[in-house]
């Protein structure tokens, strides 16, 4: 009825025979023989070597080609990294150079403008000073000038109420000596 | 859903199992049977499973590979998964050196080895055949079988890894570096202690030799035995209450959960002893690389 047992009765009388008959019994039992065995030794390695070529390979090589991106990715990460550090260190250090750079010309522009400041108010001081020079030696000129004319004049008008007072026609020599008088009354 | 579905579909199995028996064997032959002669080779039912599988297993692997995307998803994913864990897990036992080496064998045995079992619980695998004629004990021969119910099977995949094994070994560890880790005492000795030690252990690498040898034996007939016994319970379990009774397809029911918890555990225990006997004859030979590539 059930197969292993027939099995096991085949196997049980094998000690009585020999151990070759022991053996044979198996073999015999099992069927396992040169032939169906060479066959399946040659169907599994061309199994096994279909399996490799067709199976294996294929799906190695998928999970190869994915861990080498991911390695591949994370020295990419590592380059952009290290770049994105160069970049801001390159970055503060040219805002540090900018800025330096812009204290240094705004000092300069600060000293320059002040010493400009300081070359142009002497300018005008200079200017000023020349003008007012010039305006106080023009007046002068011109009070000496009003006071000649003023002095011609007094001494016409004197000259001229001494002769109307007196009737007399004045020398020359009187009219210097009545304007001299005369100045010398007024001035003094 | 998806519970209803699987079960229902897992009852289902069970129902067709139990219909198909009345067409098949009346026992299950304990080998598996010729379907067809090539000059010197056969092609037996279990060899044709093994091929319809291995070319699903590859038909797969060729549609999840077809279109390659960055972020996987679907039957790529789920094969990227399967490949890499094993890969991971092999790498734990053999280290990333001789994985790198050895993984087309055993991923393909594993591979193998777990979806021949599990296609082994389709029905009709065993059941559809045809009758042949003449005065025949048994009449009934089946297109297909479980490609581990083989024991022709089992033992070439054991065999071909043993000679893997010296391969890879002899390899590995140079052949004075091979027999020095069989026969060599483990340790330093000296004097009258050396002597002692180098019989004791010569002695312990004759009972190691005995060891390798029976190895692939041991092998072949562990993953015959449960897949071939698997196949046998779901073939008898509907005899407990009457094969013609309606209710013949009931008993064979958890004993699919069962075979499929087997086929795994199977899978698993041939790759895990294969990969652990050879991880065991090249440790030296891993620490030998390290150390050179170390001193490069």
């Amino acid at each position: 009825m059930i197969s292993m047992f027939d099995i096991l009765a085949q196997v049980s009388h094998a000690p009585e025979a020999s151990d070759s008959g022991v053996v044979s019994g198996i073999t015999q039992t099992f069927h396992v023989e040169w032939v169906p065995f060479i066959s399946q030794v040659v169907s599994f390695l061309v199994v096994a070597y279909l399996l490799k070529k067709f199976a294996f390979t294929p799906i190695q090589d998928m999970l190869e080609q994915r861990r080498s991106r991911i390695i591949e990715g994370e020295e990419k990460l590592k380059v952009i990294e290290k770049q994105l550090a160069e970049s801001e260190a390159s970055t503060a250090a040219a805002i540090a150079k900018a800025n330096d750079e812009a204290l240094r010309l705004i000092t300069e522009a600060k000293e320059s403008a002040a010493i400009f400041s300081e070359q142009k108010s002497q300018e005008a001081i200079a200017s000023a000073q020349q003008i007012l020079a010039k305006a106080e030696a023009a007046a002068q000129a011109e009070r000496a000038a009003i006071k000649a004319e003023l002095k011609n004049e007094f001494g016409r008008l004197v000259a001229a109420t001494t002769s109307q007072v007196t009737g007399k026609v004045l020398t020359a020599e009187d009219q210097s000596r009545i304007n001299e008088d005369a100045l010398a009354k007024v001035e003094g | 859903m998806r519970f209803i579905f699987t079960t229902s579909a897992i009852w289902l199995l069970g129902l067709v199992s139990a219909f198909a028996e009345e067409g098949g064997h009346d026992h299950l032959p304990p080998h598996a049977e010729d379907i067809l002669r090539v000059g010197p080779f056969v092609l037996t039912n279990s060899m044709l499973m093994i091929w319809i599988v291995a070319a699903a297993i590859i038909f797969v692997a060729q549609m999840a590979t077809k279109k390659l995307e960055l972020i996987p998803s679907g039957l790529q994913n789920f094969v990227e998964w399967m490949t890499e864990s094993l890969y991971d897990f092999l790498e734990g036992i053999l280290g990333p050196h001789l994985v790198k080496r050895t993984f087309w064998f055993f991923g393909s045995i594993f591979i193998l080895i777990l979806f021949t079992n599990w296609f082994g619980l389709i029905p009709g695998v065993g059941t559809v055949g045809w009758e042949r004629h003449g005065d025949l004990h048994d009449s009934f021969r089946p297109f297909l079988r479980g490609g581990n119910a083989d024991l022709n099977m089992t033992a070439a995949m054991a065999f071909t890894f043993a000679l893997l094994w010296f391969y890879w070994a002899i390899t590995e560890n140079g052949l004075k570096g091979f027999f020095m880790h069989i026969f060599a005492p483990k340790g330093k000795f000296s004097g009258g202690m050396a002597i002692v030690m180098l019989i004791v252990f010569g002695f312990v690498g004759l009972l190691e030799v005995v060891s390798i040898l029976f190895r692939p034996v041991a092998l072949s007939f562990r993953l015959y035995g449960n897949v071939f016994a698997g196949e046998n319970i779901l073939e008898n379990m509907p005899k407990v209450v009457g094969e013609h009774t309606w209710l013949a397809w009931l008993p064979p029911v958890p004993f699919y959960f069962l075979e499929l918890l087997v086929g795994l555990i199977q899978a698993l225990v041939f790759t895990l002893l294969t990969s652990v006997f050879l991880k065991l004859i090249c440790d030296h030979g891993d620490e030998h690389h390290e150390e050179d590539g170390h001193s490069h």
